[in-house]
């Protein structure tokens, strides 16, 4: 059952169209995360579906209602719903009377209130943290506060804006942690953005890309840019460090990026006889397990990500710094 | 040379004599001043505080023209407003039949115009430095309209109590409108400034001495105040 559903949904900024979403369905109990370069219209995504931001056209319906945007109404959604900001804000005073904040606004008694709180700090970590001043928190703590905050209000639909953007390693871990907790815990449906496509994929497999405003159908993997050449062998995209060949016909096409699925991407250890023009040879950086599948990400003169099975990954013997050939075919290549 | 040093002296001697006797005269002087200015500066809150958060956080048009207004205003000669006051309280003047002139309430209405600039104005700029991700967490942990503004006068709290701290600074040290608007009838409207003005005038240097050491006194203490206040409202 979705929770939250977008249709039609376009908002224009300065006469322009920032973003345009034709439908986007946002089911219970899942965590979905939205990646796509900076720019891509991910935060104007996340504060239209919060509801923080009125989308220029289009309905957004909450469990099956439309929203209206009255005050009466909008109220009694955000209740139910809640955002972590990219940089979030506390306020000027202590760790507990930020965590406590919402439950304030929602009247709630103070012997439960201290309670409720004392649990969210638990849940993040920061337990005996209640009486310290917010704003002399590191980046990461002010992050787990902020995430805290949210928690404490058990919101059926949680919305992190880059969650782990500005903090470290450790807390990168953690926060990670905490969010696959809440969800499998507590049922809370995560909708999250993020430019770190191995995060998303290590938190779900409810993965959608934003490019320009727009969801696009390929992963943000492999997303190029640059511009197409017409040469004699035929189209193709030059990225400044690569040559991709694209499909014959699309040289007209005034495309400033391209994109290829990873699933399209062959790995071998030697090189692929195939009709395929495009082919690369690349090492092994990272080896992300996404359950079903084995993203590899591949330095060549750019970074390329492929998905193979478990099955692949075992009988090539492919470890991090393994050399491996790549090979996809020109229509393989989406421009954009 | 010498006698000028003797009249120094003996009026030092003087000022110290009606400070540490705790004479009657001085100390009402000092503590109706006080009054009339805490009485101003609490009606100029009431009134300054919410158009300040209005002109800090809304955006309307003639804004710009309001704060060019407020900005004039704070530093509005006192004898201007003495005067303004004067051309509406005198006998004679529209406002005439309530009888305030030469009163305490006309000494407060005084202090109130010079204050109200100052505390609306630095309002306003309270409000306009606190970040404006704090609305949007406010709204995002469901906070109505009201919690949002409780919220951002909280966050600007430092900075608020500063403007009052200014404001109340403004009101005490001012003498051109109480002198003209309250008329620095003993016992009943003279302040500290005025008494000032009034001994020194007079020869009696000795007491207006007395009352400037309490005037330093109240002012050095609203600016460490304000200091103080300025300093919390950065760091927290």
């Amino acid at each position: 059952m979705s929770i939250l559903e977008l249709r039609d949904i376009t908002h224009i900024y300065n006469r322009t169209e920032v973003l345009g979403i034709s439908a986007l369905s946002i089911e219970k109990g899942e965590i979905y995360a939205i990646v796509g370069p900076n720019g891509s219209g991910k935060t104007t995504l996340l504060s239209i579906m919060s509801l923080g931001l009125r989308p220029s056209h289009g309905k957004i319906y909450f469990e099956g209602h439309p929203i209206r945007y009255d005050t009466k109404s909008l109220m009694a959604v955000r209740r139910s719903v809640t955002m972590v900001l990219q940089t979030p804000y506390l306020f000027n005073t202590s760790v507990a009377k930020n965590v406590a904040y919402g439950l304030r606004a929602r009247g709630v008694p103070k012997k439960d209130l201290d309670k409720r709180v004392m649990e969210a700090l638990e849940w993040v970590g920061l337990d005996g943290f209640g009486k310290r001043k917010a704003r002399e928190l590191s980046g990461g703590e002010t992050q787990l506060v902020a995430l805290a905050r949210a928690l404490v209000l058990n919101p059926a639909l949680l919305f992190l804006d880059e969650p782990t953007a500005n903090v470290d390693a450790r807390h990168v871990h953690l926060f990670e942690g905490i969010i696959s907790r809440i969800n499998k815990e507590r049922g809370t449906t995560v909708v999250m953005t993020t430019h770190n496509l191995s995060q998303a994929y290590r938190l779900t497999e409810r993965v959608f890309s934003l490019f320009e405003g727009s969801l696009v159908t390929s992963s943000m993997h492999n997303l190029f840019s640059g511009k197409v050449l017409l040469t004699e062998e035929g189209p193709c995209f030059d990225t400044g460090a690569i040559r991709i060949w694209i499909p014959p016909g699309s040289e007209s096409v005034e495309a400033t990026h391209v994109t290829i699925n990873p699933e399209n991407i062959i790995a071998s250890g030697e090189p692929f006889a195939s009709s395929a023009r495009n082919q690369f040879q690349g090492i092994i950086t990272e080896i992300i397990d996404q359950g079903g599948r084995i993203l590899l990400k591949v330095r060549s003169q750019e970074i390329f990500g492929l998905q193979i099975t478990h099955h692949s990954l075992r009988n090539m013997r492919l470890t991090v710094g393994s050399r491996v050939y790549l090979t996809f075919k020109a229509s393989s290549v989406q421009l954009l | 040379m010498e006698s000028s040093i003797g009249f120094l002296w003996n009026a030092l001697e003087t000022s110290i004599r009606l400070i540490f006797s705790f004479d009657g005269e001085v100390y009402g002087i000092v503590l109706r001043s006080l009054g009339f200015s805490l009485s101003a500066t609490v009606v100029a809150v009431l009134f300054g505080v919410p158009v300040g958060f209005l002109i800090g956080s809304k955006r309307f048009r003639g804004r710009s023209a309001v704060i060019t207004i407020l900005n004039t205003a704070m530093a509005l000669p006192t004898v201007v407003v003495g005067l303004i006051g004067y051309s509406f309280l005198s006998r004679s003047a529209p406002l005439g039949f309530l009888n305030l002139m030469f009163s305490p309430k006309a000494v407060i209405l005084g202090e109130f115009l010079l204050s109200l600039p100052i505390i609306t104005n630095l309002t306003a700029a309270a409000v306009q430095s606190v970040h404006p991700a704090a609305i949007a967490t406010a709204r995002t942990l469901g906070a109505g309209r009201f919690q949002t503004t409780w919220t951002i006068l909280m966050e600007a709290r430092f900075a608020l109590v500063a403007a009052i701290v200014v404001g109340y600074g403004r009101a005490v040290s001012e003498v051109g409108s109480a002198m003209m608007l309250g008329g620095n009838i003993r016992f009943y409207t003279r302040t500290m400034t005025t008494a000032i003005a009034l001994e020194t005038s007079k020869g009696e240097f000795g007491l207006g001495l007395a009352l400037g050491f309490f005037l330093l006194l109240v002012v050095l203490s609203v600016n460490i105040l304000f200091h103080y206040f300025q300093v919390r409202g950065r760091t927290g």
